[in-house]
């Protein structure tokens, strides 16, 4: 069984407009605090054991398993000291039974990675770093707030080449209105001459809350287009395939062997750890979160208290509901027998609409299907 | 004891909303000494909530004034408060025959207004002694000459004698109590004769039952009398026999000309109608007071629950509703695209209004009401008359139109409308009525400033929005009053709505056949706006029989999904799911259209324009 562990770094130089992740800018002062606050939380986890995690009653081993992932996400965890943060992959490791061929990645943006940061990460046990390039077009990223150079990611992933990390992740994004046919055709290209090893390629969302979805509501710039955004998820799909970059989710493409473990692990609806502010985690049908505050986070790890702000216990229903919302985004899709029952009625539309593949044993979403994964996995929730 | 007729003066106020009708009555009861100043609450005649909220009187009240006058005398005055909307018109004239007399109240400001002008002719036409008053006359816009002129134009008589008062501040109020007690004549009638009254309204109150009001004109009525009610046939003892004064206070004995209410164990305002006659059981009156009508819904509606669940509920609380006002008709029907629901007839729109705000507020359950039409008569081709069918039928529901082939001809709803406004906008107003297919009847200046215009025109024509086109292209000057005018024939046809090649019960319409193209256009449009984006295309068409006139398409919709979706909160994302899926639960089923009820409310909301 795999098992993950994610760790959260809520900082960046500054918050682009349409990220609703739980991230801060101009904190700067507070990252060694946090730092420690991360190791603190790890050994207080660490020490309660997975039992402490698990719904209460239920029938978990009272040891470890042994982790088969870590992810650093963010936020920007490159914004941390490179020895900080190969100090906190060391620490995971002493606190946590890590796989010694555990996938530990972690994400970075293009400008923080130098050759010196490469190899100390890699010397503290990286084997796969994501990096969040999002385009190629300048008017794009200028859309996103993105301030790097387009090139920068290109020699992001050539530094990380060179320093020998195994896998190497382009994050995209799509559908900005700025960003025109020829621009996210262009991207394509870039990314697959860059000899990425993987392709995340998500659609830009409006998230309620974000200053993207202020500008959108006073005029400034307009909100993403769904039908757009479906051209393009077509778009990628076909060049990317055709550069052997096999789709495994839905905004996901590897080479074989090259499949994100850890994100696998989510839509298996597998087990893991969610350290830092506003980290969620998820143990056998428990899922908590932590204080979303990076200084109410620290205040309590330091003194050796529980960091989490709340909890739910899933029900039977509400665990199918989230094997089928996480299933259905995988290409291989979800085995009947773990999200059943299901309306066999709206089957047979989805089916009749060619949306949805039934084989009796697996669902699994078509081409058409993937884009409206969200409908189609309400419509199969029993009535 | 009976009061002597001589003393007894009662009298109605005619007004137009907001000319200050329940504010003169308040200083009234303060006048004559019945509510103390600090006891007084605002509109005290006003009951119901929303006829406060409003400010506006939907049922009749009656209170009872004991008045010494400067002759020494006291007399009784009795005010009988009457509803001021054209939808209750009906009411209005039972309770004006209930008087002897009727105050004409004129906002100074504003003039004379065509509901008041429809009410005076009422009372003109009950011989009602009529006495002019000008109120709000300490407004600065308040132009009291130019207005007595007006009025004077329309009774008769001096200007110069016409009353002014301020309601507001209580200013000239004693001077019109002393008119009333001068000019309106006495009642007559015959304490000896059998008993016999006038029921000008009733109201239902869950305790007591059905509280009848009532205006005796022979005869004495006493508590434990068994009454009958001619229309009804319904009979019973009097339990409770009083006068509101202007709290109810029971009383021995009410006799001729005198005003007050019974109660009887009546269980529903059914048995109790307005213009019905009240006597005595064991000694009754030959013939029964003439005028009696039955009521005549005018304005029909589908009223459907948006959750299905609510069905028995709805057919509650209409049951309910009816209890207090047997005005309105309703009938259970069903629809292929809401369900089933109930096919309601109403006096008029505010009737309708009404009766939906109160379903709302008193029970809670939430509605799609259909556009609103009329009754039509529908003569069918006699050649394709079916075995044992009728030669015509009266349709209230457009899905019930037969097909346009069998239809020789269709007869609907006229009436005569009469609309005041300044001279400046009659250029306006003629071509909306033009447009809303009306035939000129008359042209009157009142005075040099002032039109009356009378119309006929089509009801369907004008139960929509006729009302806030008048009001906008005069900037809210003209008024507007209407009486049933018969059955005209017109050339109408059915438009029906296809989804996805159904036709949807719910949209289909009966229009002119000029306007039928453009109606269909708007509402094609209208819904592609509304109908979310299906998984497959959804044509959207309006058709003539089975000729298309519009045609739109919904494109099928093609990304909904949140892409990014990783660890993270799966929590939220499961929550949002399990809402949409609990919405899915209330959108409605077209065929294979899934459409939110707000959709079909909104669509129904644009019936007419």
């Amino acid at each position: 069984m795999a098992a993950g562990i994610y760790l959260h770094v809520p900082f960046c130089r500054h918050v682009c407009g349409y990220c609703d992740f739980n991230t801060y800018a101009g904190m700067d002062d507070a990252i060694p605090r946090y730092v420690a606050a991360l190791r603190a939380d790890l050994d207080r986890i660490a020490a309660a054991g997975p039992r402490a995690l698990a719904p209460p009653g239920a029938e978990v081993a009272g040891d470890w398993p042994v982790f088969t992932s870590v992810f650093m996400g963010g936020g920007t965890p490159t914004l941390l000291a490179p020895a900080d943060l190969a100090g906190l992959l060391r620490h995971v490791r002493v606190a946590l039974p890590v796989a010694a061929d555990a996938e530990v990645t972690t994400e970075a943006n293009p400008e923080n990675i130098t050759a010196e940061v490469v190899a100390t990460l890699v010397d503290a046990g990286l084997t796969r770093i994501s990096i969040g390039a999002q385009s190629f077009s300048s008017r794009v990223l200028e859309f996103l707030d993105r301030d790097h150079d387009p090139e920068l990611p290109l020699r992001a992933v050539a530094q990380a080449r060179a320093g020998g990390v195994p896998s190497v992740n382009l994050d995209l994004i799509y559908g900005a209105p700025a960003e025109t046919p020829e621009d996210w055709s262009s991207s394509m290209e870039t990314a697959v001459a860059a000899g990425t090893d993987h392709v995340s390629a998500y659609a830009l969302t409006l998230e309620s809350g974000t200053t993207y979805a202020a500008r959108v509501r006073t005029g400034q710039q307009a909100a993403p287009d769904d039908d757009v955004a479906a051209e393009r998820m077509a778009v990628a799909a076909a060049r990317l395939s055709d550069a052997g970059l096999r789709r495994y989710e839905i905004s996901n493409w590897a080479r074989p062997g090259h499949e994100s473990r850890h994100n696998l692990n989510y839509w298996r609806h597998g087990d893991w750890l969610g350290v830092g502010a506003g980290a969620h985690g998820h143990w056998r049908g428990r899922r908590w979160w932590s204080w979303r505050s990076p200084a109410r986070y620290s205040d309590a790890a330091l003194a050796g208290r529980d960091t989490t702000s709340g909890a739910e216990i899933v029900d039977e229903q509400g665990r199918r509901t989230e094997r089928l919302l996480l299933g259905l985004r995988m290409i291989s899709g979800v085995a009947r027998d773990r999200v059943e029952p299901v309306d066999e009625r709206q089957v047979a539309r989805l089916v009749a609409a060619g949306l949805l593949l039934d084989d009796g044993g697996v669902l699994r979403l078509t081409d058409n299907g993937r884009p409206l994964a969200d409908d189609v996995t309400v419509r199969l929730l029993p009535a | 004891m009976t009061y002597p007729l001589e003393r007894i003066r009662n009298f109605a106020i005619i007004a137009h909303v907001d000319h200050g009708k329940s504010t003169l009555a308040d200083r009234m009861l303060q006048a004559t000494g019945l509510v103390e100043g600090r006891a007084m609450r605002a509109q005290y005649l006003d009951r119901m909530e929303i006829e406060r909220e409003r400010g506006i009187t939907i049922k009749a009240q009656a209170v009872r004034m004991p008045f010494r006058a400067p002759d020494g005398q006291e007399y009784l005055l009795n005010l009988i408060d009457t509803p001021g909307h054209v939808d209750f018109a009906y009411e209005v004239s039972r309770a004006m025959n209930a008087c002897e007399g009727a105050i004409l109240l004129v906002d100074a400001a504003q003039g004379m207004e065509a509901q008041t002008i429809a009410n005076l002719y009422v009372a003109i036409e009950a011989g009602l002694e009529v006495i002019p008053v000008l109120n709000k006359i300490d407004l600065p816009a308040a132009r009291p000459e130019q207005v007595a002129l007006e009025i004077a134009a329309l009774i008769g008589g001096d200007p110069e004698d016409i009353l002014a008062v301020s309601a507001k501040t209580g200013v000239g109020v004693p001077e019109v109590l002393q008119r009333i007690v001068a000019q309106v004549p006495p009642p007559r009638g015959d304490a000896e004769a059998p008993p016999a009254a006038l029921i000008f309204d009733s109201v239902y109150d869950a305790y007591r039952g059905v509280i009848t009001y009532m205006r005796v004109v022979d005869g004495v009525f006493r508590p434990g009398m068994e009454v009958r009610l001619m229309a009804t046939g319904f009979h019973n003892a009097i339990d409770e026999l009083a006068v509101i004064s202007p709290e109810p206070l029971p009383i021995d004995a009410l006799g001729p000309g005198e005003v007050g209410y019974f109660t009887a164990a009546i269980k529903e305002v059914e048995h109790a109608r307005v213009g019905d006659t009240v006597t005595d059981h064991r000694n009754p009156v030959g013939t029964a007071l003439p005028g009696y009508r039955e009521p005549t819904p005018m304005v029909f509606s589908g009223m459907y629950p948006v959750n299905s669940d609510d069905f028995p509920g709805l057919r509650d609380a209409l049951d309910r509703l009816r209890l207090n006002d047997a005005s309105f008709s309703y009938e259970p029907e069903s629809s292929v695209a809401l369900g089933f629901g109930f096919r309601c007839g109403f006096l008029g729109l505010l009737h309708m209004e009404i009766i939906s705000e109160r379903l709302d507020r008193e029970f809670d359950i939430p509605l799609v009401t259909t556009a609103p039409n009329v009754k039509y008569e529908v003569h069918l081709e006699p050649t394709l008359l079916r075995d044992g069918e009728a030669a015509t039928r009266l349709v209230s529901n457009p899905a019930e139109l037969p097909e346009a082939n069998r239809i020789s001809h269709v007869l609907e709803p006229v009436v005569d409308a009469m609309i005041l406004l300044p001279s400046d906008y009659v250029g306006p107003v003629m071509q909306l009525c033009e447009t809303r297919r009306g035939v000129m009847k008359e042209m009157d200046y009142l005075t040099e400033e002032r039109v009356e215009l009378r119309y006929e025109l089509p009801l369907a024509e004008i139960i929509f929005d006729f009302y806030d086109k008048l009001k906008s292209s005069t900037r809210g000057y003209a008024s507007l009053d209407y009486e049933p005018a018969g059955m005209r024939q017109s050339s109408l046809v059915k438009v029906d709505i296809l989804l996805n090649g159904e036709p949807v019960d719910a949209f289909s319409s009966i229009i002119h056949r000029d306007k039928a193209y453009e109606y269909g256009k708007r509402m094609v449009n209208r819904l592609k706006e509304l109908i979310p984006r299906q998984m497959f295309d959804v044509p959207i068409q309006a058709a003539i029989g089975g000729k298309i006139i519009s045609r739109e398409t919904v494109k099928a919709r093609r990304k909904d999904v949140l892409a990014k979706c990783y660890g993270g909160d799966i929590t939220r994302k499961r929550k949002l799911l399990e809402k949409q899926k609990e919405g899915k639960k209330r959108m409605k089923n077209v065929g294979a259209v899934e459409i939110p009820q707000e959709a079909f409310a909104a669509a129904l909301s644009v019936g007419g324009d």
